[in-house]
C-alpha cells in the first residue's frame, strides 16, 4: 500500500484535489443551488496559500486555512449579493465571480505575480496530509447527508415552498451552502498550490468549471460519493486512455454526453436504483405486488352504499 | 347570544391579497377556535387557496392582520410559523420522491429535533414518538419503507396529513385533502379529522366536496370573488341564496351559456 501510494502520489493528490473541487459544486447542487462559486474560491485558496507560504513561510495547514476563511467569508457575501437569483442566472453570476478573480490574479502586480504567477511555494505538505484533510471533509459531508439534516436539505432542493412550510429557513440554508462551498473550493486550491509549489492564472481558469461539472454529471450530483466516483474516473482516465492519443478530448466529450443523456443521476444513481431493485426482489412475494391502486370492486361497492 | 366568548387560535382581520388589479382575496375576517373545523367553501377561483397562502405567509398581504393566540404574526417570516404551531397540506401531493414514506413523515417532526436529537438519530435508527403517533393515526404503517411514487393517490394524501401531524400543530390547514379519493377513503379522512378535532386540533378545511364539508365541518365560511358571502352552521350556509347563486353562476358559466 505504502509503495503503491508513493509511486502514484501525484495521481492520488490530483484525485483528492479534484474531489474537493467537485464537492464545492456538488454541495450547493444538493440544496438546489446552481453555483460555481467554488471555482472562484479555488482561486482564492490557491493564491492565498502560495502568498502566505512564499512571503511568511507559515505552516501549510495555516496557509491553506487563511484561504479557506477568506473564501468562506467571500462566499457568504456573494450569497447575500445573489440571494434573488436562481437556476441559470445564478450559474452565470457565479461563473462571473470566478472569471473576475482570474482577472484580479493577472492584474495583481507583485502580490499575485501577474500573468506568470507565483513560484517557489515550497512547504511540508505531504500526500498523507492531503489524504487526512480530504478524509475528514468527506466524513463530515457524508454525515450531513444522513438523518434530519440530509432530509431538510433534500426538501430545500426539491420543493423550497414545502420546506418553508416545514419550518426550514431556506434562505439561511442557501447562505450556509455558499460558505461551505467557498471553504471546500479554497481548500482544494490551497492544497494544489502547495503540492505543485506554484500557481498561475492558467491553473485557476474556466477549465476548472468544466472539470468539476464533468465529474459531478458522470458520477452523480446528489451525494459526495458521486463526486468521488467522478473524481477517480476523470483523474485516472487520461492514464488509461493514453493509447487514443489526440482523440482523448473526443472520447471525453462522448462519455459526458452519454452520461448526461442516459444516466441523469450519474453512475451513483444507477448503482443505487440497482441496489433498491435487488432488495425488492428479496421481499416475500405478497409484499412485492400488493395492488396499490384503488381496487375497482371496492370503489363500486363504496359508490353503491354512498349517500343515505 | 349567551354563548361563551372563546378566544380564537387563529384569526384574520380584513385580510386582502391583490395581484396587480386582481383582488384574489379582499377583506376576509375569520376566527378559528380550538377544537373546531372551519370549512371554506367557494367555487373555483373564489380565493380559497390564496387565503390559505396568505394565512401561511407564502404570499404577502396587501392589507390586514393575522394573529395566532392573539399574537400578531402579519410580518413573521413564513418558516417561523411551523414552530409556532401552524401546519398545512397542499392542493397537490408534495412528497419527496427520493425519500421513503417514513422519512417524509419525519420531515414534519424534524422541526422539534434539537442538535442532540439529530445526532442521536444518526447512530440509532427508529422514529420519534410524534412520528409513530402520526403514522398510527393516518394508518400508513404498512407502507413506511415505500417510496411516494409507489403509493396510490389516496395513500399519498394520507402521508401528507401524517407529515403535517408529525409537526404537532395546534392549527392544521388542509387544502383539498380528499381530492382524488374514492368515497370510502374520503370517509376515513373525514373520520380522522373529526377525531383530531375532538382532541382539540383547530382545522381550516378547503374542499370541493360540499357533502363532505357539511358532514365534517362545525362551521362553514363561504366566499366568492375574494369576499365572504356567508358564514354559520353548514346546513344553513349551503342553503343561503348567495352561496347557491355563486355555485350556479359558475356552473352556468362553465356550461358555456355565453
Amino acid at each position: 500500500m505504502t509503495t503503491w501510494l508513493s509511486s502514484h502520489a501525484v495521481l492520488v493528490q490530483s484525485t483528492l484535489v479534484s474531489l474537493l473541487l467537485a464537492l464545492s459544486i456538488q454541495v450547493p447542487l444538493r440544496a438546489g443551488v446552481f453555483s460555481f462559486a467554488g471555482v472562484g474560491s479555488y482561486a482564492i485558496g490557491a493564491y492565498a496559500a502560495a502568498i502566505m507560504t512564499i512571503r511568511l513561510q507559515v505552516a501549510p495547514v495555516f496557509a491553506i486555512g487563511v484561504g479557506v476563511v477568506i473564501a468562506a467569508v467571500a462566499g457568504y457575501l456573494l450569497a447575500l449579493l445573489v440571494a434573488r437569483l436562481a437556476g441559470l442566472y445564478l450559474g452565470m453570476a457565479t461563473i462571473a465571480f470566478a472569471l473576475f478573480l482570474g482577472v484580479v490574479a493577472v492584474n495583481g502586480g507583485e502580490l499575485t505575480g501577474g500573468a506568470t504567477g507565483l513560484y517557489g511555494a515550497i512547504s511540508t505538505l505531504t500526500t498523507g496530509h492531503v489524504v487526512a484533510i480530504t478524509g475528514i471533509v468527506v466524513l463530515l459531508l457524508a454525515v450531513s447527508e444522513r438523518g434530519a439534516f440530509g432530509r431538510r436539505v433534500d426538501a430545500v432542493r426539491e420543493d423550497p415552498q414545502l420546506a418553508v412550510s416545514l419550518g426550514i429557513d431556506v434562505g439561511r440554508v442557501r447562505r450556509r451552502v455558499f460558505v461551505v462551498s467557498g471553504a471546500l473550493g479554497a481548500c482544494a486550491g490551497g492544497m494544489n498550490s502547495l503540492l505543485r509549489t506554484t500557481v498561475s492564472p492558467e491553473t485557476i481558469g474556466f477549465h476548472l468549471v468544466v472539470t468539476a461539472l464533468t465529474m459531478i454529471i458522470v458520477g452523480g450530483a446528489l451525494s459526495w460519493a458521486g463526486a468521488a466516483i467522478g473524481a477517480v474516473i476523470f483523474t485516472w482516465l487520461p492514464t488509461v486512455l493514453q493509447f487514443v492519443g489526440d482523440w482523448q478530448p473526443v472520447v471525453y466529450g462522448v462519455l459526458v454526453a452519454l452520461a448526461a443523456v442516459y444516466m441523469p443521476t450519474g453512475l451513483l444513481g444507477v448503482a443505487q436504483s440497482a441496489w433498491r431493485r435487488a432488495r425488492r426482489r428479496g421481499l416475500p412475494a405478497d409484499e412485492q405486488d400488493r395492488p396499490q391502486a384503488d381496487d375497482p370492486e371496492r370503489a363500486l361497492a363504496a359508490l353503491q352504499e354512498a349517500r343515505p | 347570544m349567551t354563548a361563551p366568548v372563546i378566544a380564537p387560535v387563529l384569526a384574520t382581520g380584513d385580510v386582502a391579497v391583490h395581484f396587480g388589479g386582481i383582488k384574489a382575496v379582499d377583506g376576509i375576517d375569520l376566527a378559528l377556535a380550538t377544537g373546531e373545523i372551519l370549512g371554506i367553501l367557494g367555487p373555483n377561483g373564489s380565493g380559497k387557496s390564496t387565503l390559505l397562502a396568505a394565512v401561511t405567509r407564502l404570499v404577502p398581504l396587501t392589507r390586514g392582520r393575522l394573529t395566532l393566540d392573539g399574537a400578531d404574526y402579519t410580518t413573521a417570516p413564513p418558516h417561523r410559523l411551523a414552530r409556532r404551531g401552524i401546519a398545512r397540506t397542499f392542493q397537490t401531493v408534495r412528497l419527496l420522491g427520493d425519500l421513503t414514506v417514513l422519512e417524509n413523515v419525519q420531515l414534519g417532526a424534524d422541526l422539534h429535533a434539537g442538535r442532540a436529537a439529530r445526532l442521536r438519530e444518526l447512530v440509532r435508527r427508529g422514529a420519534v414518538p410524534e412520528v409513530a403517533a402520526a403514522v398510527e393515526r393516518t394508518g400508513i404503517g404498512d407502507v413506511l419503507d415505500r417510496r411516494p411514487g409507489e403509493l396510490s393517490y389516496g395513500t399519498a394524501r394520507r402521508v401528507e396529513i401524517a407529515r403535517a401531524l408529525a409537526a404537532q400543530p395546534r392549527v392544521l390547514l388542509l387544502d383539498e385533502p380528499t381530492a382524488g379519493m374514492n368515497h370510502s377513503e374520503r370517509r376515513e379522512v373525514a373520520d380522522l379529522l373529526r377525531r383530531l378535532r375532538d382532541e382539540g386540533l383547530a382545522q381550516l378545511l378547503v374542499e370541493h366536496d360540499v357533502q363532505m364539508m357539511v358532514d365534517t365541518c362545525d362551521r362553514l365560511f363561504a366566499m366568492n370573488e375574494g369576499v365572504g358571502i356567508a358564514e354559520g352552521a353548514p346546513a344553513d350556509v349551503v342553503r343561503e341564496p348567495a352561496v347557491q347563486r355563486a355555485y350556479l353562476g359558475k356552473a352556468a358559466h362553465g356550461a358555456g351559456d355565453r
